[in-house]
């Protein structure tokens, strides 16, 4: 072969062979997933379990080789509980990270202050488990979706049986933040609406450890019902020393939505009153006894030895969102924001009593919400609760929130495509 | 009358709840006086106490074999018992640890003592997040001192009168040691003048290693009087050192009987202002200090600097 169609035909090949390289980098490009969760602070514990959900699901996806032949990466910092912290950490991980989507809240102010920052950039921003009306509400963004069920929903599903059946002067004790006021609020209006009357609303600040002042005051108002929004740590605490002294049993309590990770490991006498919940692993339905399995197979070690609803929320959020990438064929925000509004899970796949679905005005999942109490008659410490009823989706569906929420339009948000 | 009995059951809880903050700021403050270090691993020490002493009062039976099994046969109260005397000890050889880690910054700038202290924290919360997990525990205490009990028509908790006199008793314990003890002799004279007592042949190092043993003793007290109260959990000791912290400058730095008024004093302020307007209760804490700084930046009881002699 003469010399000079040697080297042409070398220098073709290591073209060749260069650009498929280059192709072969490109296409095997890591899914960057900022996990934006709280790890100290009053939802330490929430957190923690909430990023064991993300994390199965990541899993499960890398097993089968990620999301459109792309391996999934995270990148987690703590966002304190604080919601500075959670704008500072959003930023970063948009800006130096790289990340491609954020997933991770349990505490409303931290969501918000998250969600604005993404919506900034266009990044897709996944709320799992904080509960407060306003997320999918006044502080709701086109990038954001709302994965829990939130104050109003739970009030709905418990505010009116209350009242048949334990009275009609209602005590609210309100967590001094976003979330509290949005859920006190919203069983506010539905216990009037309902014929009830608030005779008083005690304000609790987060990080209270001693409520004697709080349970004076109780006995000296001496309610029907007391609804509390209270969470994380401060709700431990409160449960602890209303256990103490035996007033569980003394006023009807109802507790708004009770996550799992704030009463695991406290004795069931603690868990007086009535609560929402979205989850229970005790559910008899198709696919949780695997679901289960699946938990205990990863995480042997953890000290919860069975998921609850903050595992749940984060799980299906992340499940959802790379199911939708993989639809969208794209990591293309607009196109993968499209499908996820779209959201449509069968009850069997879902593992509740009721197809759950995402609302494309408001971007907030649908779904069943239970009611539970203590689980006494069980001698399995890990089987707290009793279930006591369900609503369908469309029976506690939060009727204010799509007035209050004005998503941005697609050309207001920036096109996003990492 | 009316307002006096609705106020009555506020300030029990504010007395007992001041009785309480000086139990945690005891530790805190002797660290303090006799050694010029700010213990931020205060908190921690208070948790890890009380994870120590549930550990002593439900341990894992099996692995202790015939003696488990003995030892399980105890009454609750007796394990309790054992736990509040075994545990504060454990903690106190951490402290004489802690203690000789901080050799090598004194005579430098304070910040070093600081930031080894700060580091220590994060270390100790960390190691309990390790061993015991982050999910809340329950520290186990004798059915005796549970419950309710009813006066003038209002349920009071056990516990808290309990822990109040407690609390009382640990206060009374530690002014006894300081001002009727040899050993409480040197230890005030240490933080009167080191160097005095240095000259009279007593050993400093060993000293400052046993006062700080002492105080960590005491924060782990705290901590096993106030978890069933506060819940037990990694992070609880930030519930402790912040008001300790405030306790001690609001008392005076170095004032064994500041640091006590100032705690009743922050309990009293804190539960009244819980039960007129609950919102503010934290924060009040933090407006008392600075109201009380802003006429006296000594403190209530603290000493005066050479400016104002």
């Amino acid at each position: 072969m003469p010399k000079h169609t040697l080297a042409a035909a070398s220098l073709l090949s290591l073209a060749a062979v260069m650009t498929a390289s280059v192709a072969l980098a490109q296409d095997a490009k890591p899914i960057i997933i900022g996990i934006t969760s709280d790890a100290s602070g009053q939802y330490a514990n929430s957190g923690a379990e909430d990023r064991r959900g993300m994390q199965m699901a990541i899993d499960e996806f890398n097993a089968k080789g990620g999301v459109l032949g792309r391996p999934i990466e995270t990148v987690f910092v703590d966002t304190e509980t604080t919601p500075a912290t959670g704008s500072r950490v959003a930023e970063r991980m948009i800006t130096r990270d790289g990340a491609a989507f954020l997933i991770g809240a349990v505490s409303s102010g931290v969501a918000n202050a998250v969600s604005q920052v993404a919506q900034k950039y266009g990044v897709i921003y996944l709320n799992t488990n904080s509960s407060s009306p306003t997320e999918s509400g006044k502080d709701c963004h086109l990038t954001k979706f709302v994965w829990d069920g939130n104050g109003t929903n739970f009030a709905i599903a418990t505010t009116k049986a209350a009242i048949e059946e334990m009275g009609k002067d209602w005590l609210l004790i309100t967590n001094d933040y976003g979330w509290g006021h949005d859920t006190s609020a919203a069983n506010r209006k539905l216990a009037e609406a309902n014929g009830a009357t608030i005779i008083k609303e005690i304000l609790v600040p987060q990080g209270t450890r001693d409520f004697t002042s709080v349970l004076i005051d109780l006995q000296t108002v001496n309610p029907d019902v007391v609804a509390a929004a209270v969470g994380g740590d401060d709700l431990k605490a409160l449960r602890t020393q209303v256990a103490d002294l035996n007033m569980g049993e003394q006023f009807g309590w109802i507790n708004n939505q009770q996550d799992w990770a704030d009463v695991y490991g406290l004795p069931k006498t603690n868990l007086f009153g009535v609560f929402g919940t979205t989850w229970y692993y005790k559910l008899d339905l198709p696919g949780v006894a695997d679901f289960v399995a699946k938990y205990q197979a990863a995480y042997p070690d953890t000290q919860m030895k069975v998921p609850g609803n903050v595992f749940f929320n984060g799980y299906w959020a992340t499940r959802s969102l790379l199911e939708a990438v993989e639809r969208a064929g794209t990591t293309n925000n607009h196109a993968v924001i499209k499908e996820l509004e779209q959201l449509r899970i069968p009850a069997a796949v879902r593992m509740q009593d009721d197809d759950a679905y995402m609302n494309p005005k408001t971007h907030q999942m649908q779904q069943t919400v239970y009611l539970a109490t203590a689980n006494l008659a069980s001698d399995d410490p890990d089987d707290l609760f009793k279930i006591l009823g369900h609503s369908t989706p469309d029976a506690v569906v939060d009727a204010g929130a799509e007035a209050a929420c004005k998503l941005e339009s697609f050309e207001d948000t920036p096109v996003y495509e990492p | 009358m009316g307002m006096v009995s609705s106020l009555l059951p506020h300030l029990i809880n504010g007395l007992a709840l001041g009785l309480l903050f000086a139990l945690i700021a005891l530790g805190f403050t002797l660290i303090v006086s006799v050694m010029e270090v700010i213990n931020l691993a205060h908190g921690s020490l208070f948790a890890l106490g009380a994870y120590i002493a549930m550990v002593i009062i439900s341990p894992d039976l099996v692995m202790l074999g015939a003696a488990g099994e003995l030892y399980g046969d105890l009454p609750l109260a007796v394990r309790y018992v054992i736990a509040l005397v075994l545990a504060p000890l454990v903690i106190a050889v951490i402290g004489f640890g802690l203690e000789i880690l901080l050799r090598r910054t004194y005579g430098k700038k304070k910040e070093y003592g600081l930031l080894l202290t700060f580091g220590a924290a994060l270390v100790f919360e960390e190691a309990i997040r390790l061993v015991w997990g982050p999910a809340e525990r329950v520290l186990p205490v004798p059915p005796g001192i549970t419950g309710g009990f009813i006066f003038n028509g209002m349920i009071y908790s056990n516990y808290r009168i309990y822990a109040m006199v407690f609390g009382a008793a640990a206060i009374g314990v530690v002014w006894l040691f300081l001002n009727r003890t040899p050993y409480g002799a040197i230890i005030k004279a240490g933080a009167h003048d080191d160097e005095m007592v240095r000259a009279l042949g007593i050993n400093l190092p060993r000293l400052r290693m046993l006062v700080f043993g002492f105080g960590a003793a005491l924060a782990a007290v705290a901590g096993i009087i106030l978890t069933p109260i506060w819940g037990l959990r990694p992070h609880v000791g930030v519930d402790a050192t912040i008001p300790a912290f405030l306790i001690i400058v609001l008392g005076g730095i170095g004032s064994f009987w500041g640091a006590v008024f100032a705690g009743l004093l922050v309990g009293l302020v804190v539960g009244i202002t819980g039960a007129y307007a609950s919102d503010w209760s934290i924060l009040s804490m933090y407006i008392l200090l600075i109201v009380v700084l802003t006429f006296r930046s000594r403190g209530l009881l603290g000493k005066k600097t050479a400016l104002e002699l």
